[in-house]
């Protein structure tokens, strides 16, 4: 392993790595090192062309390129003496010379690395006094992205993104020298299923999204660490909070889940946190078969009643459990315990399954599949069979998903059923054949652990509470033990507690819960990669 | 198709001159452009599906290049070469004297759609200055009367 | 068809003869001997030796001896090895390469035979600027003939060596020139120059290890095999031997091509073999070597022509492009010509030379048009400074010296444009 020293620090680097690689691969880039680059990207081809990354190797006369410069051991480089600084400020100065002033109305103000680098590295003024280059602005460039020519500073990371990422290729840049401008071919808009991560890497606003046009100035949303929720991938994700309100998903980086990464789907998918079908009271139908308002006691005793009536008639056997593969571990795991001490065996999880892709996109289209089947839901066909032959007589259900084409189709089978009690997030048909109703929360407000495809436990915690009375599926179903008196039920739920009690109980979670899980997610035992924690 | 049957079989017999497929895609702009004066868009696509590769790259690498064109152009081409040596020989004084002639401000065209008037950067030419290149030939050592009359001998 | 030069060595001796261009012509007076030499009597290596011993510097621009880039090609790998004829000549000011293709094809195609064989190659593409019709024409013709005689592709002269030439064509970018940037467009690309390293050597065109040489480069080998490395020497200086053509324009009696041995004085040049300035004018300022290499003033020109000399004058030899300025020129005219030719053929991937291009060229010619201000000739300077020894490729220096060197020499025609805000030379050339 190759030993250098940068700036008087001495770093080990892997072989074969780049100065900025390495610095990376420790931390350390703009963060204890600051040297400053545009066209590098951790996940992209390097380029070169920027300059930026400038610094000085001793025993090579010219300045090198801190991106494109393998390291050897015994180098010594300087990233903030005179020579280095100077050539960093060149670079800066004459990008601004032709970067139009559009810091009041541009999005990218407060996150915008031509800002940061000039207030940090560049010159104070401006010596130009000729007139800037006049290109397209507000350039609709496909469904998501909204371009500005004139912002751009050609650093090419869109240009390699698409073509090495989603290898669509929609982006090239036409003509050469001081008219080089970023253009699709006509007619061929950017669409892909991951465009709007172009506005993530682009180091300016030339490239914004649409969905975020306008919003809000981003030094005024905080940035929580999260899941996202809409596959099995468990992309890593910051949700940009102000007001209770999230106003986007930007993907946070983990190399072993989604790199620098998310699919447009998934960053979108923020919209269903304050979306209208959200349920937001408790209801109960009574006896004229409508469906009314209660507060969570009133529902609660509502749901404790109608399954006590049916298991002193019939038996706990006639109750099934539908798990949700949205919902957290903590959560799965009581509701685990709840149908065990219940006494009822028939219960499963059903997921949704859609596209996938050699990228990100899964199959599976909930964020805690895997961790539903670990703590033991098994297929919801088991389940649905048993509802078409008429054995069960109860259900209750997180989530709709038990819906879809294949398992039960529609919920016409609920209907003749005696009792359904449902824990939703979102509006559904199951509605129609509820007989009581829980809002629970989204992972966005709530703190748990979830499983992705690879077996990753990641965390998800509260970002934002709504403003209606939700609880968490674990929470609900607490209550509804204690109500039904059963073993190991006090009507309490603490997350934190559950995560360590289902680390204990089930092998595979062993040493995982909600504190020791940390930023980058733990993987459970057993699995291949388990071996290979960062 | 857009790129004829003899333009095709031409392109193909500079793709066997090359290792890799796409060196010739240069050569086979330059016979597109001979058949149609331009490269224009649905060109382009058929070039794109001939080197597989995407409408883009096409259009990328055609725009680099001073010498093709993504739109009709005029019937004559006549660039007058407007670097240091021929400036220092009076080439600028001649290329105003043919824009006064045409009538038009070079780069431009005539109304007729004739002539294409522009400058040029050097053609290897400097110690015959000032000079100008019409439809691909050189008219070397020239003065005003004599460019004039080259241009006036340009048909229809 | 160019005229022969005025001025006539063992490279251009022959150019006068008529059917010389042709393979009968070019055999007639002892063509293609030097290769049956080193095919059949030579190993590689030996003609390696021999063109380092004879000291032969690479001819398009950059001098770099030429036996030892063709050293670099490796030697034990098994990929398949290329040789790139640099004819893509833009410099302003040189068109030496495109006697040498109009009338010396043959000769070139046996320097690129000879190489080859000294570097294993076994294709040579020679990559002609698109503007050279007519050369181009020339150059497939005597490889179509050279072919036919044996002198190319398989079993050359029977020897069992195999060598193709493909010639093809550029489409207008001087940064094509650039030896990756060729590289670039023989693949079907922009003309944008790669990092480097790797250098072509190690990854060159399509990938394999190639070596790039300019046309004039290859020009000479021949007669160096031909007549061995104390005959080549014989010609030039110590460290740059053998001749050169320089092409002279610009203020002159007589414009045209010179062959001459390198260390030729450039007021011989000018003064005697040229004609010097015509209407008893005096000279004002003389760029030596194409319109990259900073110029040099009426008082420096004494300087022997070979690059030991020249940059000790802060200049180069470059591509021998001699442009002769007299004392009507105003410099700011001259920067302005000079300024939008970088601007435009910047191919624009780094930032200091896609920007600093563009400023520089605004700046000159705001002067130029009379708005200049006092504190524009600091920014100017710096700016030029800013792009030296920063970029990807040596464009941007190509870029930032010519402006240094007219400021270096001539900054009190700048000062009064300033002053003035007009022009200060009622006389000088139009814009």
């Amino acid at each position: 392993m190759p030993t250098i020293t940068i700036d008087g620090r001495e770093i080990e680097a892997a072989e074969g790595r780049t100065i900025l690689q390495a610095l990376d691969d420790a931390g350390l880039l703009m963060n204890g090192v600051d040297v400053p680059h545009y066209c590098w990207h951790p996940k992209l081809s390097i380029d070169g062309s920027c300059r930026l990354c400038q610094v000085e190797v001793e025993g090579i006369p010219k300045l090198q390129i801190a991106c494109d410069t393998p390291v050897r051991d015994g180098m010594v480089v300087h990233t903030q003496n005179e020579r280095v600084k100077e050539a960093r400020e060149g670079v800066m100065e004459l990008l601004l010379i032709n970067h139009p002033l559009d810091c009041p109305i541009c999005d990218q103000a407060g996150e915008c690395k031509l800002q940061d680098y000039s207030f940090d590295f560049g010159v104070k003024e401006s010596r130009s006094k000729e007139p800037r280059r006049a290109l397209k602005k507000n350039v609709d460039l496909g469904p998501t992205i909204v371009f500005d020519q004139e912002r751009c500073i050609l650093c090419r990371r869109c240009v390699r993104f698409c073509r090495e990422i989603p290898k669509t290729g929609e982006l090239s840049i036409f003509n050469r020298g001081d008219h080089s401008v970023i253009e699709t071919f006509p007619g061929t808009p950017l669409d892909n299923d991951y465009s709007m991560n172009v506005s993530d890497i682009c180091p300016v606003g030339a490239l914004t999204t649409k969905d975020f046009r306008f919003k809000i100035r981003v030094w005024f949303l905080e940035d929580v660490p999260g899941i996202c929720t809409g596959c099995s991938n468990g992309c890593n994700i910051h949700l940009g909070v102000a007001n209770n309100k999230v106003y986007r998903y930007l993907p946070r980086r983990n190399d072993a889940v989604n790199d620098t990464w998310i699919c447009d789907a998934g960053r979108m998918s923020y919209s269903e946190i304050a979306a209208p079908n959200r349920l937001r009271e408790c209801e109960v139908r009574n006896d004229s078969g409508q469906l009314e308002p209660v507060g969570l006691d009133r529902a609660i005793e509502v749901a404790a009643d109608r399954l006590r009536r049916l298991i002193e008639a019939k038996g706990a056997g006639v109750i099934a459990g539908l798990a949700s593969a949205h919902a957290s571990n903590e959560d799965l795991f009581t509701f685990k315990r709840f149908l065990a001490a219940l006494g009822s065996e028939t219960f499963g999880v059903a997921v949704v399954r859609g596209k996938a892709d050699d990228l990100l996109i899964k199959a599976e289209k909930a964020s805690n599949a895997t961790g539903a089947r670990e703590i033991g839901f098994g297929d919801a066909r088991t389940v649905v069979d048993r509802i078409t032959s008429g054995a069960v007589d109860a259900v209750i259900a997180l989530g709709h998903d038990v819906l879809q084409e294949g398992l039960l189709d529609n919920e016409e089978p609920l209907a003749n059923l005696d009792t359904v009690i449902l824990l939703d997030t979102q509006a559904s048909e199951m509605q129609r054949v509820a007989n009581v109703i829980v809002p629970v929360r989204h992972a966005a407000e709530k703190l748990g652990n979830f499983v992705n495809e690879a077996r990753r436990v990641q965390r998800a915690v509260p970002a934002v509470e709504s403003n209606w009375e939700a609880y968490s599926d674990g929470e609900v179903i607490a209550k509804l033990g204690a109500a039904l008196g059963l073993e190991g039920f006090d009507g309490s739920y603490d997350a934190r507690q559950v995560a360590r009690d289902l680390a204990a109980a089930i092998p595979a979670f062993a040493g995982i819960d909600l504190d020791s899980v940390g930023d980058e997610g733990r993987v459970l035992a057993g699995s291949a990669a388990s071996g290979t924690e960062r | 198709m857009v790129i004829s049957e003899q333009t095709r079989s031409k392109i193909d017999v500079a793709i066997a001159q090359y290792p890799q497929k796409r060196g010739a895609l240069l050569p086979a702009l330059h016979l597109v452009q001979e058949e149609h004066g331009h490269v224009g868009k649905e060109s382009t696509v058929e070039l794109a599906e001939i080197f597989e590769i995407l409408p883009i790259e096409v259009m990328e690498v055609l725009s680099f290049y001073n010498m093709f064109f993504d739109s009709p152009q005029a019937k004559h081409h006549v660039y007058v070469c407007t670097n240091l040596p021929c400036s220092l020989r009076g080439a600028r004084g001649l290329l105003h004297q043919l824009e006064s002639h045409l009538g038009i401000k070079a780069p431009g065209e005539t109304p007729d759609g004739r002539i294409f008037l522009g400058h040029e950067e050097c053609l290897g030419a400097c110690g015959y200055a000032p000079m100008m290149r019409v439809d691909g030939q050189y008219h070397e050592d020239l003065d005003v009367d004599k460019a004039k009359r080259i241009l006036d001998s340009l048909g229809d | 068809m160019l005229e022969t030069p005025y001025v006539t060595s063992y490279l251009t001796e022959h150019f006068g003869e008529a059917d010389y261009p042709s393979i009968e012509g070019y055999e007639r007076v002892g063509g293609y001997q030097a290769a049956r030499k080193a095919l059949r009597e030579m190993s590689p290596e030996d003609v390696i030796e021999l063109v380092k011993t004879a000291g032969l510097q690479g001819r398009g621009g950059a001098g770099f001896s030429a036996g030892m880039k063709w050293s670099f090609m490796p030697k034990d790998d098994e990929r398949p090895k290329y040789l790139v004829c640099n004819a893509d000549e833009s410099e302003p000011g040189s068109y030496k390469d495109r006697i040498l293709l109009e009338r010396g094809a043959h000769q070139m195609l046996e320097g690129i035979l000879i190489a080859a064989w000294a570097t294993g190659a076994s294709v040579t593409f020679i990559y002609i600027r698109g503007e050279y019709a007519f050369p181009a024409d020339q150059v497939e013709r005597a490889v179509a003939e050279a072919y036919a005689k044996g002198y190319l592709g398989d079993n050359v002269m029977g020897t069992g060596f195999h060598h193709d030439v493909r010639v093809t064509r550029g489409a207008g970018a001087y940064i094509c020139g650039e030896e990756t940037g060729l590289l670039e467009s023989l693949e079907g690309k922009k003309g944008q120059p790669r990092k480097k390293p790797p250098f072509p050597a190690e990854y060159g065109a399509f990938g394999m290890p190639t070596t790039v040489n300019n046309v004039e480069t290859f020009s000479h080998v021949p007669h160096i095999v031909e007549k061995g490395a104390d005959w080549f020497r014989s010609f030039g200086t110590e460290k740059s031997p053998g001749t050169t053509i320089f092409g002279v324009s610009g203020h002159v009696v007589r414009p045209g091509l010179y062959e001459l041995p390198l260390g030729t004085p450039l007021s011989e040049i000018v003064f005697e073999h040229a004609g010097g300035v015509p209407g008893g004018r005096k000279v004002k300022g003389v760029i030596p070597g194409g319109m990259s290499m900073p110029i040099l003033p009426a008082g420096q020109l004494d300087v022997p022509m070979a690059n030991e000399f020249l940059r000790e004058q802060k200049t180069m030899l470059g591509t021998g492009g001699v442009m002769v300025m007299d004392e009507t020129t105003c410099m700011v005219r001259v920067a302005s010509v000079i300024s939008y030719f970088f601007r435009d053929e910047s191919c624009g991937q780094c930032t200091q030379c896609r920007e600093g291009t563009g400023w520089m060229n605004k700046i000159v010619d705001r002067i130029e048009r009379g708005a200049g201000e006092d504190e524009d000739l600091e920014v100017l300077l710096d700016v030029a400074g800013k792009m030296e020894a920063k970029t990807i490729c040596a464009f941007a220096d190509a870029a930032a010296w010519p402006i240094q060197g007219l400021l270096r020499h001539f900054r009190d025609d700048f000062v009064e444009h300033v002053r003035q805000q007009k022009c200060p030379f009622p006389e000088s050339f139009e814009l």
